[in-house]
């Protein structure tokens, strides 16, 4: 006997119906129908608007060493990374403390021709130059990088570890549900409202995985919505209701059927909901307000900045159409990130006009073994800034420059203030390079939040830094454990090619969820079950005691 | 059973005032006893309201006097969904219960094989199945050579093959015609055309075109072109009767001038559905024939092979090297789809997957190597091909066992691509790529964490170097140390590089091992690591005592001795895997991925089989390890399979229905579920492959062939189930079932059809096909064989109501009112049976 409360399975397609069942469905606050919950995960602040998370998860592990650039550490480069290493740039003072470079484009130059690390202004650490867009977004202060992220007895299996990121328990394989998961469930309205978590790809992560109550997966939200036979209007209302008829009928207990009525009933209201929205490409419209880049002829040619979401050539960059360009290549993104582009369009879309709490994004094909950089050509427009892992590190570098953008620009039920954008990794990549110009499965990595109430850089009024926004890699006061160089250090610390966490995951994910999204210590407690136990050291600086690590506690992020 | 009734009976007694009283009983040995949820008295009667058991027949409402009474059944019980109400209370006769009838146990064996060995029931093999037995089926599916298959062997001998398309009329203004003529010139044999107003042919309707059998010569009905003139009727052949149509071009046709015609009379107005068939004898003629209405509305083209799109005509494209992607995915759907040695099929799937490799890696690695984008698709093609047919082989042979599996993955130049031995190198100072050698471990032999460490991964990949790809001559495939080709397609060049480069050799890309390459080191796998992380080399790894006694304790360490050269060298790797095949690791996770496939996805590594509670799922698991180990040889896989479907979890309803389909499996299932074979060879649902690939992507990025990580596309429900998946599958089911010519039939494209009207026409007496009821029995019990009809009483309903109302989904409309042979009947039940495939249950098996 299915136990879960049946959901009427509403009509997706009957136009003449829609403006009522809309109604019902996302104008009452949810609030209103909430369970009883502690916290205020998903309650309108006094600003009448709630709280959001975006997450990004990079899936192969990302090579943290190559994405915040250790420069510092004379131990980085030569013999442990040379075909891979990123260099300082001669002609600027690496060690100059202030903002992070962001060297835009000269009209002789392209967009990511830029050959060096971009200095952070800390003296050590740099940005892989692919990242250059994320440079503005430090420099305005919402934007941090917290390096030497990992957890204790890192798994170096994908799978296993990913599934740790996503369950928020690692090493421990009962817990089947998923971090996210959990924190909509303690905002007691996973089961009232019909959206909360929403992923956009091919299928529901582990994140938002679980068994009380079914999160949102979409695959292709231009094609979200069912056919009929006959496939007429009426035709597909006739459907609806023997779907919605057959979804109520009783069965025997099978190992599966919970899940699959939760599932159906999600998709009833989502259909419902999205119907509302304009995923379209006509309706992706969302441009930078800047000449994007320094690109004044782009800009004054089409009377403003690049498009947001590339997801065309045409809405990829400028240079294309600049008429005094002697470049034809100033594609912002790859032309293969459409994909992703109109996926992150849709996850903003569904923040920023519907009710739900938390969207997200894979972006696939970290797992740099082999070839993770170009080889170098003579006039250095490829190198170790070109390749494969270069061309990841844009589409991550322009998604955050873009939701910045889009939820500044055109905020409807989200703000950029009310935002947190998260990636995620599953673990870094060894610290010295493999005979296949590429890097294997190590330990910590790199994690980048960013949003209007994500504490980053900060000047003073004579621009004096007060803080940085990069944790855990060089600098003054930004570390609890410093930044070991040379070649017994920290690059080396955990078994031979490792770098060493110094930072567990959970402490960033909770410190977001509680302080950002709005737990309770007690509903973190639950959420994330590490922070109730004392020795693994998630809040406050310690020592993981389970491999003897030291680690910061939670990074001052929120 | 659930062990519940006892404390709801007390409940209940206390609650209901004592007077009213449900018990479970005291087991008949074949029924099941349903837990009965609510008691109630209604006007007097009683209320039990129960719920659903597993495949039930029929249920029945017992009485008694007392508990210990003789139960019998209760007068007067009226079913409603799961709730009886019984005559008027006696008060003599006070205590309750319900019985379950349930499907016959070989019956859900059976049932729960065509779900499991194959990729769903198709209505034929239903009927084979249970009549055979499950013993027989299943004895027969586990010896594959003995089962003839002729799948992928061209058939030249010449017959009759019918052609049929369904369209809409669409020549604008004046006579309606049909044409028919050949593209090139050249001959055929052709007979018996019908054309028939309707989406489909019932043989009730009236045939339009007039001396369609070509029994009384041509003229009077046809008018015939200059080309064509030398076409005559003839009787060397006949599809029917004595006589058919030779028709002979001079050259090709292309309009009505240079066809074979007839005006149709009265003039078909445009729009209107029409169903078009015709008979043509199968020759080596090239050109191609076509047959049309005026306009495109109602159009085919037929090459006169007969083996269009047949899985042996792809795979002679795809052995011919021209094949590609879109090419191998068809051929493999198709197997799924058509092949007798079902079982065969789902687990070819399996190692494919299991040993996963992503043929776009393949082809960037190829297309880095001078070929251009249509050369590197073929040749990855090939190398996945290869692979495939290598396993194919392989599971003939009763004696098969893993290793012998695992080696033709190791051996393949797609796996040495994809997971980068193809450019390891270990000699020197070099770091070898350790990604094979962690997947070895972690995913195709040990299971994660499962008896290795970093230490033995680092081990392995200076093992695995030299592992490599050369292009060789055609005949030095499976030889690793064979040279380059130097056999030039084109020896004329002067440029020697141009000479010298790969598109310019003649030869076969394939593994090769390449001795300066590897690392000379000696090994230790499997040995314990010193606090400081270097190998301990007197301490091999001991096997865990959770084994139990049969494994545990024993030292499982591997010593490859350095500098090994030449032939020493490539055999470090095979040693290494002879080594690692049979493990008890290795038994233990490839078993424990077996029961997920084959029984339901709650089996995990790990159990600890040294204690004596074990689980079901845990017995089955260390069964099959014995198995596995106590065979003349090791690792025998029919062995494996043979413990696990003999099992009684895989027989007991803990078996039946608690998988869902994966992408690949709904797809496929779904042509299946409908696909009977008529007289004539057609089926009653069919699919040319190709289509089913967009689906099969889709509904989770389930991409054949191209799987970015290595750890294969999950089994389990969460992976594939979410609101855009689910919106997939209904899209597919729904545009399966249209006719070709509706709106959304391009999501599962026009080469998908099926025939559900066929269907009922073949398997339900005349006299039932008008009746709602039985219509609605026939389809549901068809589609959910293991529900048991009396589970489905909630569907039929439905499906009753659904067949009732006109398409407006308000209008009664019924059913009995309408042609069988019409549209609106066709469309009807196309509806319908779309719908029961949308539904959760079809998302089961």
């Amino acid at each position: 006997m299915n136990i879960i409360s049946r959901r009427s399975f509403l009509s997706h397609s009957a136009a003449l119906g829609l403006g009522t069942a809309l109604a019902t469905l996302t104008d009452v606050p949810f609030v209103m129908k909430r369970a009883l919950a502690e916290g205020s995960i998903g309650l309108p602040g006094s600003n009448g608007r709630v709280k959001k998370l975006l997450f990004i998860f990079l899936r192969g592990a990302n090579d943290g060493l190559n994405t915040v650039i250790p420069l510092g550490d004379s131990a980085y480069g030569p013999p442990n990374r040379v075909d891979l290493e990123i260099k300082k740039d001669p002609l600027q003072s690496f060690a100059a403390i202030g903002r992070a470079v962001f060297p835009e484009a000269g009209p002789a130059a392209g967009v990511y021709d830029h050959p060096y690390g971009l200095g952070l202004g800390n003296g050590f650490a740099a940005l892989h130059p692919a990242l250059k867009f994320l440079a503005p977004i430090y420099n305005a202060g919402d934007l941090a990088a917290i390096h030497r992220v990992g957890y204790p007895k890192q798994s170096r299996s994908h799978f296993d570890s990913q599934n740790y990121w996503e369950s928020g328990a690692p090493n421990d394989n009962n817990t089947k549900d998923g971090i996210l998961y959990r924190a909509m469930v303690e905002s007691g309205l996973a089961n009232t409202a019909p959206l909360t978590g929403v992923s956009i790809g091919s299928s529901l992560p582990l994140i938002l995985r679980g068994s009380k109550a079914a999160m949102t997966n979409v695959s292709d939200p231009t094609r979200f919505n069912l056919l009929a036979v006959p496939n007429t209007p009426q035709g597909n209302a006739k459907a609806d209701t023997f779907l919605a008829a057959a979804n109520r009928a009783r069965f025997a207990d099978k190992r599966d059927r919970d899940f699959l009525e939760l599932q159906y009933g999600n998709l009833a209201s989502s259909l419902q909901i999205f119907a509302n929205i304009d995923f379209s490409e006509a309706g992706n419209t969302f441009r930078d307000d800047l000449a994007t880049d320094g690109d004044t002829d782009y800009a004054n040619a089409n009377g403003g900045g690049y498009y947001l979401f590339p997801t065309t050539n045409e809405k990829n960059g400028g240079w294309r159409r600049s008429s005094t360009s002697t470049r034809a290549d100033k594609y912002v993104v790859p032309t293969s990130s459409y994909d992703l582009f109109n996926r992150l369009k849709a996850a903003a879309l569904v923040l920023n006009k519907t009710d739900a709490l938390v969207a997200g994004v894979s972006i696939d094909g970290w797992d740099t073994h082999s070839n993770q950089v170009d080889q170098p050509n003579a006039t250095g427009t490829t190198g170790s800034h070109t390749g494969s892992h270069a061309n990841l590190l844009r589409r991550v570098g322009w998604a955050m420059y873009a939701l910045n953008k889009y939820f500044n620009r055109y905020p409807d039920k989200c703000r950029w203030d009310d935002l947190a954008v998260v990636t995620l990794s599953e673990f870094g990549r060894t610290s010295v390079e493999n005979s296949d110009n590429g890097t294997d499965h190590a330990e910590a990595s790199v994690m980048f939040t960013a949003g209007g109430g994500i504490k980053g850089f900060e000047a003073g009024p004579l621009g004096e830094v007060r803080r940085t926004g990069v944790f855990n890699c060089g600098g003054t006061g930004d570390q609890s454990v410093p930044w070991q160089t040379g070649p017994t250090g920290t690059l080396f610390k955990a078994t031979g090619r490792y770098l060493q966490r110094n930072t567990d995951y959970r402490s960033v994910l909770g410190k977001l969820i509680r302080d950002h999204l709005g737990a309770t210590q007690e509903q973190l407690n639950r959420i994330v079950p590490g922070y109730a136990n004392a020795a693994e050291s998630l809040k406050a600086k310690g020592t993981q005691t389970r491999d003897n690590t030291p680690v910061i506690g939670e990074p001052d992020l929120v | 059973m659930k062990p519940s009734w006892s404390h709801r009976w007390l409940t209940t007694l206390s609650s209901a005032s004592g007077w009213l009283a449900a018990l479970a009983s005291l087991l008949a040995q074949a029924r099941e006893t349903p837990d009965v949820l609510t008691l109630g008295l209604q006007n007097g009667r009683p209320v039990v309201e129960f719920a659903p058991a597993p495949a039930t027949l029929e249920y029945r409402l017992l009485q008694a006097p007392t508990v210990n009474g003789l139960f019998a059944p209760a007068a007067e019980a009226v079913l409603t969904g799961f709730q009886f109400t019984g005559a008027a209370l006696q008060w003599d006769q006070r205590f309750f219960q319900v019985e379950a009838v349930p499907l016959a146990a070989d019956t859900l064996t059976a049932t729960t094989l065509l779900h499991r060995i194959a990729y769903g029931p198709t209505p034929d093999e239903l009927e084979r199945v249970r009549a055979l037995g499950s013993g027989a089926y299943l004895a027969e599916q586990l010896a594959p050579e003995k089962l003839s298959e002729t799948l992928d062997f061209l058939d030249p001998t010449p017959r009759w093959k019918q052609v049929k398309v369904t369209g809409v009329a669409s020549t604008s203004g004046g006579q309606t015609r049909l044409y028919m003529y050949l593209e090139g010139s050249g001959d055929a044999y052709v007979d018996n055309f019908r054309l028939v107003v309707g989406s489909s042919d019932t043989g009730t309707q009236t045939n339009l075109l007039k001396n369609a059998d070509f029994e009384t010569g041509l003229t009077g009905s046809w008018t015939v072109s200059a080309n064509l003139v030398a076409s005559a009727v003839t009787t060397d052949y006949a599809q029917n009767g004595s006589a058919c149509l030779h028709l002979v071009a001079a050259s090709g046709g292309d309009s009505q001038g240079t066809s074979i015609y007839q005006v149709i009379t009265p003039t078909v107005a445009v729009g209107t559905p029409m169903t078009l068939s015709f008979w043509y004898r199968t020759s080596a003629e090239d050109s191609p024939l076509v047959v049309r209405l005026g306009g495109s509305g109602v159009s085919s083209t037929a090459s006169l092979s007969g083996q269009d799109n047949s899985p042996a005509q792809i795979l002679a494209k795809l052995l011919s090297g021209e094949g590609t992607l879109t090419d191998l995915r068809a051929w493999h759907i198709l197997h799924a789809v058509q092949a007798r040695r079902q079982l065969s099929e789902v687990l070819r799937q399996f190692l494919e997957n299991h040993f996963v490799t992503q043929i776009s890696k393949t082809r960037d690695y190829f297309d880095n190597r001078g070929y251009d984008g249509t050369q590197a698709d073929q040749i990855s093609t090939r190398t996945e091909l290869i692979e495939n047919l290598r396993w194919q082989d392989a599971l003939l042979r009763p004696d098969v066992t893993f290793l012998d599996l695992l080696k033709i993955s190791a051996e393949s130049p797609a796996m040495i691509v994809y997971l980068d031995t193809v450019g390891s190198r270990g000699n020197g100072t070099r770091i070898a790529n350790e990604n094979y050698a962690r997947e070895l471990c972690e995913l195709f032999c040990f299971g994660v964490d499962n008896g290795y460490d970093q230490q033995d991964i680092v081990q392995i990949s200076r093992a695995w170097t030299g592992w490599t790809l050369e292009l060789v001559q055609t005949n030095q495939e499976f030889n690793p140390f064979a040279l380059r080709s130097k056999t030039y397609l084109d020896p004329t060049l002067t440029n020697t590089t141009e000479l010298n480069a790969n598109p310019n050799l003649q030869g076969l890309w394939a593994f090769n091992y390449q001795g300066t390459r590897h690392n000379l080191s000696a090994k230790h796998l499997f040995y314990q690591t010193k606090p400081d992380g270097s190998v301990d080399t007197t301490k091999p790894k001991i096997i865990p005592a959770r084994f139990g006694p049969r494994w545990a304790g024993q030292p499982y360490g591997l010593v490859l001795a350095a500098n090994q050269t030449g032939t020493n060298g490539i055999k470090e790797g095979y040693d290494l895997i002879s080594h690692m095949a049979n493990q008890p690791f290795t038994m233990e996770f490839i078993s424990v991925k077996l029961c997920r496939l084959l029984v339901h996805d709650g089996f995990h590594l790990g159990y600890d089989f040294s204690d004596d509670h074990q689980t079901p799922e845990e017995t089955l698991v260390y069964q099959c390890m014995l198995a596995w180990d106590q065979g003349t040889q090791k690792g025998q896989l029919r062995e494996v399979l043979r413990t696990i479907l003999n099992s009684d979890l895989f027989h007991s309803h803990a078996g039946s229905l608690q998988k869902v389909k994966t992408p690949l499996e709904f797809a496929v299932s779904t042509v299946r579920a409908l696909r009977a074979r008529n007289e004539d060879g057609s089926f009653t649902a069919d699919t040319d492959g190709y289509s089913l690939a967009g689906i099969i992507n889709r509904a989770g990025r389930l991409r054949l062939f191209d799987r970015a990580e290595p750890d294969g596309y999950p089994e389990d429900a969460p992976a594939w189930i979410s609101a855009g998946t689910l919106t997939e599958r209904i899209r597919f089911v729904q545009s399966a079932l249209m006719p070709v010519s509706m709106t959304g039939k391009s999501d599962a494209g026009t080469a998908t059809t099926t025939d559900p009207v066929g269907l009922l026409l073949k398997k339900l007496p005349a006299a039932q096909l008008n009746d709602a009821g039985a219509v609605a029995r026939f389809f549901t019990d068809l589609l959910f064989p293991a529900e048991g009809t009396a589970n489905l009483g909630e569907f039929r309903d439905l499906a009753v109501t659904f067949l009732n109302t006109g398409d407006d989904g308000v209008t009664t409309s019924d059913f009995n009112q309408l042609a069988t042979g019409s549209s609106n009947y066709d469309l009807r039940v196309r509806g319908l049976v779309a719908l029961l495939l949308s539904t959760q249950r079809f998302q089961e098996q």
